[in-house]
C-alpha cells in the first residue's frame, strides 16, 4: 500500500522528473513536496498551480454546455519542460493533484502518463 | 488571540507528547512536539466523513476504535493508506483553522494521551499556522465579508443571470441549504471540510448567488419556503441534463410547484434589493480590509445578544461602584 510519501517517491522515479508535488485543490495547498525546487516557493506556486487547474475546469465547462467536465490530466508544455497535472478524485475533499514536471528532452510524455495512471490507482482503491 | 498559539509553540517547543484539550471547542494530540491529529467541535472529524462519504458506518469506527485500532482499519476496512492520510490531513487542518483563533478556554493539557487515528501524518505546529493564515488570507481575498459565515445559508430563489457554473462543494451546498443550516451545520450534514464550504459560500456571496444575512424570525420562515422551490427546480434541472449550471428552472419550480410560494418568492426578491449584502465597488480591491484582523472570529456557543445600552448601563455601574470603595 502506498503513503501520500511513497506516492511521491514513485513519481520522482518516472524518467525525466525534475520536481513532483502533491496539492489539494480545494484549498490550494502543497501536501507533500519532493525536494527543495530551486528559486520557488513552494506554498504559492501550489496555490497558483491548483489556480490554473480551476481556471481550465471553469473554461472547459462553459465550451463544453450539457456535459459534466471531469479532467483526468492536464498538459502544459512550455520551452523548457512539460508540466503534467492529474486530478484524483478522492471521495472526501476536492480531488488531490499530482504535479510533475518533466524534463524536455529526457522524458518519455506517453510514458509518463502511463506511470501516473499506475501510481494513482495504486493510492487510491 | 495569541494563548493558544503560543501555548502550543511552547509544547513543540518542549518536544511533549500528549493531549491539549481546550474546553469544550476541540483537542489537539501531540506526538513529540509535532501535532498528530486536532479535533474541533465545529468541524466534521475522520470518522464523520468517513461515514458520510458512505466509506465506513459510524458503528463499525466505533468496534474498530476499541479492537485493532488503525492498523485494522487499514487492513480490513476499505481505505487505503494514501487515503487515510489525505483525509487526517485534510481533517486536521480544518480543525486547526477553526479552533486555533479561539484560545482562552482554559486549555489543559494531558501528557501522553494520543487519538487512535493519529500518526498517520505530522505537522510542523509552525506550518500549521502558517497554513491557516494563508487561508484565511485566501478567503479574504474571495469575498472580504465575514457575515456570512456564521448566518444560515440561503441561495437567492431567483437567479441574477441566465447562468451559473457551481463546483462540486457549491451544488452540495445548494442542495443542501435548508435555510437555516449554517455553513458550519451544512459541513457536517455533508462531510465537507468546515473550509471548503466557507469557500463556497464565499464564492457564491462574490457571484451575488446568496441572500443577505436575515435580521428577523419572520423572514426566516418566508426563506425556507423558497428555497425549498429552489431545490426542487434545481433538482429537476439536473435531472434533464447533467452540467452543474443552475438555470431559471428555478423560478418555473416556483411558478408551478406552489403559488403562494411563489408570491412569497417575489417579495422576498423585492426586499433583497434593498439588501444589506456588500457590493463591489470599483477600485475597491486595493481598500479590503486585512482579514486576520478586522474580521469578526466565528463564535463558538450562543451569539452575544446584549445591547449596547446594556452594556454601558452597566459599565458605568462598575465605575460608580469601583468609586465608592
Amino acid at each position: 500500500m502506498l503513503g501520500l510519501d511513497d506516492c511521491l517517491t514513485e513519481v520522482m522515479a518516472i524518467p525525466g522528473a525534475l520536481d513532483a508535488m502533491l496539492l489539494d485543490q480545494t484549498s490550494g495547498m502543497a501536501v507533500a513536496i519532493s525536494g527543495p525546487p530551486q528559486g520557488v516557493d513552494a506554498e504559492s506556486s501550489a496555490a497558483a498551480l491548483t489556480e490554473t487547474l480551476r481556471a481550465t475546469m471553469d473554461g472547459l465547462a462553459r465550451s463544453c454546455p450539457g456535459e459534466t467536465v471531469r479532467i483526468d490530466d492536464m498538459l502544459v508544455t512550455t520551452d523548457k519542460g512539460h508540466h503534467l497535472l492529474r486530478m484524483l478524485e478522492t471521495v472526501f475533499e476536492g480531488p488531490l493533484i499530482i504535479y510533475l514536471r518533466l524534463d524536455l528532452e529526457r522524458s518519455n510524455l506517453a510514458l509518463a502518463r502511463y506511470r501516473l495512471q499506475a501510481i494513482s490507482s495504486q493510492l487510491l482503491t | 488571540m495569541a494563548p493558544l498559539d503560543t501555548l502550543l509553540a511552547g509544547l513543540a517547543r518542549e518536544r511533549s507528547t500528549g493531549a491539549l484539550r481546550v474546553g469544550r471547542a476541540g483537542t489537539i494530540f501531540l506526538s513529540e512536539g509535532r501535532v498528530t491529529y486536532m479535533e474541533c467541535a465545529h468541524t466534521p472529524g475522520v470518522e464523520r466523513v468517513l461515514a458520510a462519504r458512505g466509506r465506513l458506518p459510524e458503528a463499525a469506527l466505533r468496534r474498530l476504535q476499541a479492537d485493532g485500532g488503525c492498523r485494522r482499519l487499514l487492513e480490513e476496512g476499505p481505505v487505503t493508506l494514501g487515503e487515510l492520510q489525505y483525509c487526517v490531513l485534510g481533517a486536521v487542518l480544518d480543525a486547526a483553522f477553526f479552533l486555533l483563533p479561539v484560545g482562552g478556554n482554559r486549555p489543559k493539557f494531558r501528557p501522553g494521551e494520543q487519538h487512535w487515528l493519529g500518526g498517520q501524518w505530522y505537522f510542523d505546529v509552525a506550518g500549521l499556522m502558517r497554513e491557516c493564515a494563508r487561508r484565511r488570507a485566501y478567503l479574504a481575498q474571495i469575498w472580504p465579508s465575514a457575515l456570512l459565515d456564521t448566518a444560515p445559508v440561503r441561495p437567492l430563489p431567483r437567479l441574477p443571470g441566465n447562468g451559473v457554473m457551481l463546483d462540486s462543494v457549491q451544488w452540495e451546498v445548494v442542495t443542501g441549504a435548508d435555510a437555516e443550516a449554517t455553513p458550519l451545520d451544512l459541513a457536517k450534514r455533508l462531510g465537507r471540510s468546515g473550509y471548503s464550504v466557507l469557500l463556497a459560500v464565499r464564492r457564491m456571496a462574490a457571484a451575488g448567488l446568496l441572500a443577505p444575512p436575515a435580521e428577523t424570525a419572520p423572514t426566516h420562515a418566508k426563506g425556507a419556503t423558497t428555497t425549498r422551490a429552489t431545490k426542487e427546480g434545481t433538482a429537476r434541472h439536473a435531472a434533464g441534463g447533467p452540467a452543474p449550471t443552475a438555470t431559471d428552472d428555478a423560478t418555473e419550480a416556483t411558478k408551478d410547484g406552489a403559488p403562494q410560494a411563489a408570491g412569497e418568492g417575489a417579495g422576498q426578491a423585492v426586499g433583497d434589493r434593498q439588501g444589506v449584502l456588500p457590493r463591489r465597488v470599483p477600485g475597491a480591491a486595493d481598500q479590503r480590509p486585512a482579514h486576520d484582523s478586522a474580521a469578526r472570529g466565528l463564535p463558538l456557543g450562543p451569539p452575544i445578544s446584549a445591547d449596547p445600552t446594556d452594556l454601558a448601563l452597566l459599565m458605568r455601574l462598575k465605575k460608580a461602584l469601583e468609586e465608592l470603595s
